[in-house]
């Protein structure tokens, strides 16, 4: 280069620019800046209007809202006990079905499956998140729920010994089915979690279990499981927090009755559920208490996804959020709630 | 992890492993079954819904006794309103990832909007249409009860999270020294933004804008008070308007069997369309060098 | 071809602004009511506002939404479109007091509580009645078969649980009845038919009375829930052994077999037309047209027949928010609802299953409408 740096007008450097040259500049940064304060007050805004409208309904009921047992519209009666009960049961049957398969493909996509097939399979098994939530419904509906109904009474009445489990009588809509339907949809993202994090495992790792001796399933029980462990937990806990809020889907088969249901094959309700069928139709207390188990599923939500984070964070053994990771994490649960 | 080796393998443990090996192959073939079954019944009845006359080209007749009609009205409302909140979200979402890519960085307020984003991920979709009726459809804002464009500002509201969140990660993946080597050379701070991180981080935004799109067609619940539904064919934002995720969710309570078939090919359009827009996103992810 | 953000965030917030500036031209009522001045409702190619054409939303009651439905369609011809949602009576009721809606379908009239939670006066319009069938899902028994109030009450209950129940046996002598457990379907929205259905029973039923009552949402002791007539409907369908109540026209429409219920006059009845209609002869008509045809003393008339309105504000304009435009509209489409459109309903092959109103109730309906204005001049 040529001149100095130094200043020959004014005192400034020659490089540097004219105030009127910064001007995008600053408007862009504050233009941004402002967006992003937008974006903050908007959604702090969405978090005051949705306290403001449970006020009504936890000031007249307090906590007994959340916990006790006697859901009636007609009465107008509100206390969620049933629905919070019936939001965790198909959530943990959800996991329980779900979380387990979801491994042994992310495993097997991972260890096991000749290489070509790896991305093809993965591609296979995401594209369950792509189908939109109705549509689940609509074939939980038609499909699956009435042609599980002999195979569940079989099991009802077969494992009958079984308390809640077995030993009622099943009803079209009830509980499993579900959880069956929460748990296909959860399996996506729990498989996606689980595999990236079992790509994390060092292959030195792999390849001292196997040098010992170890046969390919003892290696991955030795070497891939124990290392993932967390991360795989943090994904299904990312997994029941979808299913927590999911609420299409299921409002079309849990069948919509108010009670704790006395069976695994019984009808119930959920959080979600009970806003999607009662909204259009409250007034007043009505609509406090469905903006209030709006609150207790967002709360709800919140605790499983923190606790999420917190085992995935732990489990990634320092390669957070970057690349393939952070943009399965980042664009979350994909499909509908 | 033990330093003794292993002994020799014995028979028992080579079962073991062939057995468990199995066991992980049985199950993801389990996994894939409920795709494989759901396309199967969506083509299965979805097709003999297209094949019919009419089935895009007409509007759904509402009547109860005679001909169901078409579903060209929930195609088309389904587009626009899904457009509308493209157009709002993702302009947004991006400027909110480049001002915490860029600028933020791991500041408290880039922090702060950060978590708050990232919260807003885990509500359920209907929350935001019962916000969006709270604040714009009881008041009758705009002069309207129920709104296309007020289900539009529920499913952007949707959306907005989810862009933003996968933007930020793309534009971290800029690498800084294309960024430096930009400004070293001159550029200003803005058109370092424009010309250098934007075009590069392209491919990986557009996937997540597709994707955020994908998720904002097949929502239901969003819709269901804000914009209500309308058989007729419309295109004024400021009118209730049909949408396909809302018709399948009618029809499939419906006892009458032309609804329900009806819902099978409303529904097979939505995959379609849905998946579509998936596979694109893959493969501009899939070339791209950052993918 | 990556387009700059920042025109991006422009044409976002011009769009948008534009969207709002399109909508809030509507929301001007203020201008005389003649209404030339005012834009149409629609801002997509609107046709003038005061021709009484556009478009107006409704919700309500699922027992009439056949007919609202096919009215919809047959209007759509002569410029009105009119988009009815069907989400039961008391989601109707409630859309109309947020004024969301212009009108609401809803069985039930309209207590002083319901009237209360509107914004402003509301005129109730009785169009048409329903029979609610008390149908079943039994193979083997296609017809004839007979209940009276207190048997389908202890049904309901879950008192009765099987269908070769003697309670039934007594009342079918000679009919072979299958040991099938009963499903009772029973509907899971804030429902006007649950309301006709439940106060029947109170009527009938003392037991009935005292444990569960009426209403459009009850405490239903035992059953499975539907969401809508068709909810109910589809329930039935899949289920063997389910019996729900559902209007005829979904009855009819599903090929269900429906029981013949004993009336207040002792007879047993079938839910034809003609015996839908005759529940209305010698009702009471309150001065605000708040009918009843419930458990009607006529001994001619099924007992479970449900009259249903239409809802609207006396002064659209002001309370409900629409323009004149739209409320030129809906006095289009009133005037139809007991004009033309009760040519619609009746026992004819190409009419739908509902018994229109009476000419002297239709004419009482004429008169109330003349009632309604906008702002306070009358619509034309």
């Amino acid at each position: 280069m040529e001149a100095s740096a130094t200043s020959v007008t004014g005192g400034r450097s020659a490089l540097e620019r004219s105030p009127a040259g910064r001007l995008p500049d600053r408007v862009l940064k504050w233009g941004l800046s402002a967006l992003a304060a937008l974006i903050l007050i908007l959604i702090i805004y969405f978090f005051i209007r949705l306290v403001g409208q449970s006020g009504h309904v936890f000031s007249t009921y307090g906590i007994s809202f959340v916990f006790g047992n006697d859901w009636d519209v007609s009465r107008s009666i509100y206390h969620g006990g049933a629905l919070l009960f019936g939001t965790i049961v198909t959530s943990i049957i959800a996991l329980i079905i779900g979380v387990p398969i979801a491994v042994a493909t992310a495993v097997f996509i991972t260890e096991l499956c000749p290489r070509r097939l790896r991305g093809s399979l993965s591609i296979v098994v995401d594209l369950l998140a792509a189908v939109p939530s109705v549509v689940y419904g609509l074939w939980g509906v038609f499909v699956l729920a009435p042609r599980l109904l002999p195979a569940e009474k079989w099991f009802a009445s077969t494992f009958s010994f079984i308390p809640w489990i077995g030993g009622g009588i099943p009803t079209l809509y009830n509980y499993f089915i579900a959880g069956l339907i929460l748990a296909i949809m959860i399996l996506p993202i729990v498989s996606a979690i689980s595999r990236e994090v079992i790509a994390t495992v060092p292959s030195e790792n792999k390849e001292a279990a196997l040098a010992l001796g170890a046969t390919r399933w003892e290696m991955i029980g030795m070497a891939v499981i124990p290392y993932s462990r967390s991360g795989i937990i943090g994904g299904a806990m990312l997994g029941m927090g979808r299913a927590i809020g999911e609420t299409i889907a299921v409002v079309l088969v849990i069948g919509s009755a108010p009670k704790i249901g006395s069976h695994l094959f019984a009808q119930g309700y959920t959080l979600a559920a009970v806003i999607a069928n009662e909204f259009g139709e409250a007034t007043g207390i009505h609509t406090s208490a469905l903006f209030a188990a709006g609150l207790v599923l967002f709360v709800l939500t919140l605790i499983v996804n923190m606790i999420a984070r917190w085992f995935i964070t732990r489990g990634s053994h320092g390669t957070r959020g970057t690349g393939a990771t952070g943009m399965t994490i980042a664009s979350g649960p994909a499909g509908e709630k | 992890m033990s330093a003794t080796a292993l002994p020799q393998i014995s028979a028992r443990r080579r079962r073991t492993d062939k057995v468990m090996r199995g066991l992980v192959l049985a199950a993801t073939i389990v996994a894939l079954i409920p795709l494989i079954l759901i396309i199967y019944y969506l083509i299965h009845k979805g097709l003999s819904a297209w094949t019919q006359s009419g089935f895009f080209t007409t509007d759904p007749t509402g009547s109860f006794f005679g001909s169901p009609g078409g579903i060209r009205s929930a195609i088309l409302g389904s587009l626009e309103i899904v457009a509308l909140a493209t157009v709002i979200s993702i302009p947004i979402g991006i400027g909110v990832a480049l001002y915490l890519t860029e600028y933020g960085k791991e500041g408290w307020f880039a922090n702060t909007v950060r978590y708050f984003v990232d919260v807003m991920t885990g509500v359920p979709s209907i929350m935001f249409g019962l916000f969006v009726y709270i604040v714009l459809v009881v008041g009758r804002f705009g002069g309207s009860g129920f709104a296309a464009w007020k289900g539009a500002v529920a499913i952007s509201l949707l959306m907005l999270p989810i862009v933003i969140r996968s933007s930020e990660v793309v534009l971290l993946l800029v690498p800084s020294s294309l960024r430096e080597a930009a400004l070293a050379l001159g550029a200003q701070r803005w058109r370092v933004v424009f010309r250098v991180v934007l075009p590069t981080a392209g491919p990986g935004l557009l996937t997540g804008s597709l994707l955020a799109i994908a998720r904002g067609m097949g929502e239901t619940a969003p819709l269901l008070f804000t914009v209500s539904t309308a058989f007729g064919l419309t295109f004024s934002l400021n009118q209730q308007m049909n949408t396909m995720p809302f018709l399948i969710y009618n029809d499939i309570t419906s006892p009458r069997a032309a609804l329900q078939t009806i819902a099978w090919g409303t529904a097979l359009t939505l995959v379609v369309v849905v998946l579509i827009l998936n596979l694109v996103a893959r493969f501009i992810a899939s070339r791209s060098r950052m993918a | 071809m990556k387009p700059r953000p920042i025109a991006l965030i422009a044409t976002a917030l011009v769009s948008a602004l534009v969207v709002a500036a399109c909508g809030s031209s509507n929301s001007s009522t203020s201008s005389a009511g003649g209404g030339a001045a005012s834009s149409s409702s629609t801002s997509s190619g609107g046709s003038s506002s005061s021709s009484g054409s556009g478009t107006i939303n409704g919700a309500g009651s699922t027992l009439a939404a056949p007919i609202y439905q096919q009215w919809g369609s047959t209007l759509k011809g002569q410029g009105l479109t009119v988009n009815f949602n069907p989400v039961g009576s008391g989601a109707g009721q409630t859309q109309l007091a947020s004024a969301t809606v212009d009108f609401a379908g809803s069985d039930p009239s309209l207590k002083p509580s319901d009237k209360s939670k509107m914004k402003g006066p509301v005129l109730q319009f009785p169009v048409a009645a329903g029979a609610i069938t008390v149908s079943y899902n039994l193979s083997g028994v296609k017809s004839g078969l007979k209940l009276d109030g207190p048997t389908v009450a202890k049904i309901f209950q879950g008192t009765i649980k099987t269908w070769n129940d003697p309670a039934i046996k007594t009342l079918n002598p000679g009919m072979s009845l299958p040991s099938t457990n009963i499903t009772v379907v029973h509907r899971s929205d804030s429902s006007g038919t649950t309301q006709g259905f439940t106060t029947w029973l109170s009527d009938v039923d003392p037991a009935w009375k005292s444990s569960v009552g009426e209403g459009k949402d009850v405490q239903w002791p035992t059953g499975t829930g539907g969401k809508g007539n068709s909810g109910v409907a589809a329930v039935v369908k899949q289920t063997a052994g389910a019996i729900g109540y559902v209007e005829q026209a979904y009855a009819l429409e599903n090929g269900f077999t429906y029981a013949a219920i004993k009336n207040s006059a002792g007879s047993y009845v079938l839910p034809t037309i003609p015996n839908t209609s005759a529940a209305f002869l010698g009702i009471k008509v309150p001065p605000d047209l708040g009918i009843s045809t419930i458990n009607s003393s006529n001994p001619g008339a099924y007992p479970i027949v449900s009259q249903t309105f239409l809802d609207a504000y006396k002064d659209p304009c002001k309370d409900g928010g629409t323009n004149s435009g739209t409320a030129a509209a809906l006095k289009k489409f009133l005037t139809y609802a007991f004009g033309a459109g009760q040519q619609t309903l009746g026992a004819g092959s190409n009419q739908l299953p509902y018994a229109p109103v009476p000419s002297a109730l239709a004419d009482k309906d004429n008169t109330q409408l003349a009632t309604m204005v906008c702002n306070g001049s009358p619509i034309s």
